[in-house]
């Protein structure tokens, strides 16, 4: 039996501010995309089914799983990865991860930042209970999140 | 005596006082400096092992078995094309031996894993044959278009049905499905049990977990023809024991010809302490390719076959007094292991380790322990975060709090009575562990206290006889043995052994410090807690010293990070490393300001003389002893490296301590679990940088709550596995994990430097037995009680509808009960 042979595609989307041009193939990922085709290796997969959010990225400022989000559905779109965080915010945010110890190993740090942005972005005045709630799709192994609340929270006008 | 001794004893060093103030007495040691491993990660550099760029490297996926038992009749390759290729046994069976992990145990039973099935299937996931292709994605097309033949055989899917009669033997050769099998009593048994007032025996079972990493299992293995070396990628916990591992697997290359190199490491848990057959396979192939070979494992294989932990069966009686003291203890455990054994650990690991530490902080000298770990078609077990201690300490703490409402005592009394008193100490367990130091009452005392027991029994008392939502507090205690080296792996029976870890330090010209350590972090920090350690010997501030791990060409030989042992062991070998180092530096400043080195004191990167004298900087020092060598007298060797293998004076380890306290609601109707108030109070001696201390018990105790409230891996009767995915398999979130308290005692070990104890596993022990005693004590007046871990809500809201159903004849029930039984529970 032969295996069929994948269809290739060109895309055209917007990477952390800059202009790509891609050839994939169809069925690829964002994920893969960004890890294999254009090198960003930031962006984590530690699932490929949707529910850990290692691969949290932002697609037009939303925050999606690039496991599952097919890399053919943003074209023409803009996507930032940990890579292209950055602004006061995100240098707060870091920061606070840095000195509340919100992080271990560092594989699930990406996509705990590229949420963490979008909920400080959203609700820059959120209590425990709404960081907890929020953040609920990002799923550590090492902290027991506890140092990532209050790095969280340490970063919204309460 | 050397610096580093002395640079102890100046701070009020090891074994002088019982306690001291965290950061009091140190410059560097003690203090919470956040780590230098943050800044990569949190920009997205750091680089696991998917992330390593490799030119032309290949990517490889395997073909599993989809049935839990059967025999292999016919592997047929795919339609490949130029450049990709097909595995099966066969091809392998020339360039890697099957594993075959033993164990020195009596009655223990081995057989070969190996990389790839030859005639039988023995669980569901594991491999069968390889495709290799030029992506991922067309390496997994491949596989599936592999056609397998198997002929299915009845399964063997629990421990139980491994031992009854008939039941068809696993392995050949074999005796009986068993891995390992003893009893062992301790003591005088017999008279202690014929002594006691008390009886109680009680049955448990601790689900069969997956340690689940967010990174799953990896590897990258590159065959340099340049210079005929294996250049083996892989995300371990213990690179130069891979080393070792692989050299004896591979057929035709020299150990000095194979260079593991260990990138970041998305948390391990135990889970990448062994050396597996997919890992094998992919050395072999591209060996044998010549080329780069890449498997990256996803999320499905993980939970299919990476090691699982745990399913531990348990009785266990209590033989005691009316007035709570403990007279003997009777335990038996039946793991159920799975299908082979994992190199090194063995499938007896976990029962092995839970007859071994029992006991626990109690004084219990007659102790008679049975373990049992059976062969079945499940995927193998092996080392988890805790090993055996979670299972031995649900068993026990449970079983104290029936017996405390037995004789109608409060928990923590009962604990009380029984607890090793602080004088007792090095106190040798019944199964001959030698605990260094403690000092548990007054743990229990905080425990009480910052519990809240007294309010929490009064709400009790004050609540309506028919409230929905009933509250409930329960306490597990634990010892955690850390940095225990060869003797202690010897006596349980290991082959491999691991008896000491290294450090080699270097100062360079400059007068800054490069440390090359034999752990291998997987999130632990260590290159900021040896740093620490350097820091605090030296005086050289952390900015100015580097740590390097992770490739056996560079780092010194050692065992790797696992069973807590990296800060006692690797410190303690950098602490010695770099007491050797100030002695050099001593000696030459001494010679350029011509006096004795004894009055000679180290400060601000700089050896201090007497007063007058002008302190010379370590960089002047450097430059004499690496370049400006005619300044050194002839008994002075030049250079400035230091090697040092730490081996500690006991070999049984350094014993941390710790009570957890949890707090719970339970309602009824729905029988749900809320944590309400999770407390620990731990003791891990001098911590060296107690934010990274707390790190650990924070996320210990989020994988101790996943294990008492939701995680189980599950098989059907066909060895079919249930659990497959994140969505079935369910990790605890930021919903489940409540803002954990934690009380510390600092009760030094007078064998390690600065008195530090490990601290590595005690997180996850405590949760399924303290949220399992909460849960009973929330549910006491309705006849329910928690024999099961993890605690869900469909198990609580079963037991409570069986209980209102036998009300009116008085009868009991027990969450996650199983029918009475003469062995063990069955599932």
């Amino acid at each position: 039996m032969n295996a069929p042979a994948p269809d290739l595609i060109d895309l055209e989307l917007t990477v952390n501010g800059t202009a790509r041009q891609v050839r994939a193939e169809a069925r690829t990922s964002l994920c893969d995309l960004l890890r294999d085709a254009l090198h960003l290796t930031g962006t984590h997969a530690g699932c490929e089914h949707g529910v850990c959010g290692a691969c949290t990225v932002l697609l037009d400022g939303q925050p999606v799983r690039a496991c599952i989000t097919l890399a053919a559905a943003c074209e023409g779109r803009a996507v930032t990865t940990v890579e292209g965080l950055s602004g006061p915010l995100v240098d707060r945010l870091r920061a606070a991860f840095h000195a509340e110890h919100a992080l271990q190993c560092g594989y699930c740090t990406p996509g705990m930042l590229v949420s963490a942005v979008d909920l400080l972005e959203r609700k820059p005045e959120a209590g425990e209970d709404e960081i907890r709630r929020d953040m609920s799709g990002n799923l550590c192994r090492c902290t027991g999140y506890v140092g990532i609340v209050r790095a969280i929270r340490s970063c919204t006008r309460g | 005596m050397d610096t580093a001794d002395a640079a102890d004893r100046a701070g009020a060093g090891p074994g002088e006082s019982a306690t001291h103030a965290e950061s009091g007495a140190y410059a560097s040691v003690g203090h919470p400096v956040p780590r230098s491993e943050d800044e990569r990660h949190l920009h997205g550099a750091g680089r696991f092992v998917a992330d390593i760029a490799w030119p032309g490297a290949l990517h490889l996926a395997f073909v599993r078995s989809t049935v839990a038992h059967g025999v292999l009749r016919s592997v047929r390759a795919p339609a490949l094309e130029a450049g990709e290729s097909f595995w099966t046994a066969a091809d392998l069976q020339d360039i890697a031996h099957p594993i075959v992990a033993k164990l020195n145990r009596p009655g223990f039973q081995s057989a070969p894993y190996p990389c790839l099935a030859t005639d039988r299937v023995r669980f569901a996931g594991q491999t069968i044959a390889a495709v290799v292709a030029s992506s991922r994605a067309r390496a997994e097309d491949l596989a599936e278009m592999v056609e397998v033949d198997i002929d299915p055989l009845p399964p063997i899917a629990s421990a139980r049905a491994a031992f009854e009669p008939g039941a068809p033997l696993m392995h050949e050769g074999w005796t009986g499905n068993h891995f390992m099998k003893f009893t062992r009593t301790f003591g005088d048994f017999d008279a202690a049990v014929a002594r006691a007032e008390v009886h109680l025996t009680r049955r448990y079972r601790m689900e069969r977990l997956a340690p689940s990493p967010l990174e799953t299992r990896g590897c990258l293995s590159v065959f340099d023809r340049a210079q005929g070396r294996l250049l083996f990628h892989t995300c371990c916990q213990r690179p130069h024991i891979q080393r070792d591992f692989l050299a004896e697997q591979l057929i035709g290359i020299d150990q000095h010809r194979i260079q593991v190199l260990v990138p970041d490491v998305g948390g391990a848990f135990g889970v990448k302490t062994n050396l597996y057959p997919e890992e094998l396979a992919v050395a072999a192939i591209s060996i044998r390719l010549g080329t780069a070979v890449r498997w990256i494992e996803d999320r499905m294989e993980h939970l299919l076959s990476a090691c699982h932990a745990r399913e531990n069966d348990e009785s266990v009686t209590i033989h005691a007094n009316r007035d709570g003291e403990i007279l003997a203890l009777e335990a038996e455990y039946l793991v159920d292991g799975g299908a082979y054994s994992m190199l090194p650990s063995t499938s007896a690991v976990e029962a092995n380790m839970s007859a071994n530490v029992m006991p626990g902080p109690y004084r219990i000298r007659n102790y008679r322990a049975t373990a049992m770990s059976a062969c079945t078609n499940k995927a193998p077990t092996g080392p988890y975060r805790g090993v055996g201690r979670p299972a031995a300490c649900f068993a026990m703490e449970r079983t104290l709090d029936e017996l405390a409402h037995v004789l109608d005592m409060e928990p923590h009394e009962l604990r009380r009575r029984n607890l090793i008193a602080a004088d007792a100490f090095p106190y040798t367990s019944a199964t001959g562990l030698v605990y260094d130091t403690g000092n548990y009452p007054p743990m229990m005392d905080t425990a009480v206290r910052a519990l809240g027991h007294g309010e929490v029994r009064a709400a009790q008392q004050a609540m309506a006889p028919d409230a929905r939502e009933r509250i409930g507090i329960g306490y597990a205690w634990y010892v955690e043995q850390t940095a225990h080296t060869a003797k202690e792996f010897f006596a349980r029976g290991s082959v491999v052994l691991y008896g000491f870890e290294s450090a080699r330090i270097r100062m360079d010209i400059a007068g800054s410090l490069t440390i090359e350590t034999s752990v291998c972090s997987h999130g632990q920090g260590h290159a900021t807690t040896l740093a620490q350690i350097a820091s605090e010997v030296t005086s050289i501030p952390m900015e100015r010293i580097g740590v390097r791990a992770g490739d056996t060409d560079v780092v010194p030989y050692g065992n790797g990070t696992f069973a807590s042992r990296s800060v006692v062991l690797a410190g303690g070998a950098v602490h010695q490393a770099c007491g050797r180092l100030v002695e050099r530096l001593r000696a030459i400043a001494a010679n350029l300001m011509q006096v004795a080195p004894d009055g000679l004191s180290i400060g601000a990167q700089a050896v201090h003389g007497p007063a007058g004298t002008d302190p010379i900087p370590f960089a002047r020092l450097a430059q004499v002893a690496l370049q400006y060598v005619h300044e050194l007298p002839a008994g002075i060797e030049p250079g400035l490296e230091f090697l040092a293998s730490y081996r500690p004076p006991v070999e049984t380890g350094a014993f941390s301590a710790g009570v957890h306290a949890a707090k719970v609601a339970v309602d009824i109707e729905t029988g749900a679990v809320r944590l309400l108030d999770y407390l620990v109070v731990e003791d891990c001696g001098q911590t060296i940088n107690p934010m990274i201390v707390d790190g650990q018990v924070y996320g210990g105790v989020a994988q101790g709550i996943g294990q008492a409230l939701l995680e189980e891996l599950r098989y059907d009767a066909q060895g079919q596995p249930g659990t497959v995915t994140l969505a079935d398999y369910l990790l605890p979130g930021f919903g489940e994990v409540p803002e954990v308290r934690i009380e510390h005692q600092h009760t030094l070990s007078p064998f390690t430097a600065y008195g530090m104890k490990g601290t590595g596993e005690g997180g996850c022990i405590g949760g399924p037995a303290a949220i399992g005693n909460a849960v009973t004590d929330a549910l006491r007046g309705l006849g329910v009680s928690v024999t099961r871990a993890p605690v869900t809500a469909r198990d609580v809201w079963t037991a409570l509808q069986a209980a209102r159903a036998r009300d009116a004849a008085g009868g009991a029930s027990e969450v996650g009960a199983e029918p009475a039984h003469t062995w063990m529970p069955s599932r």
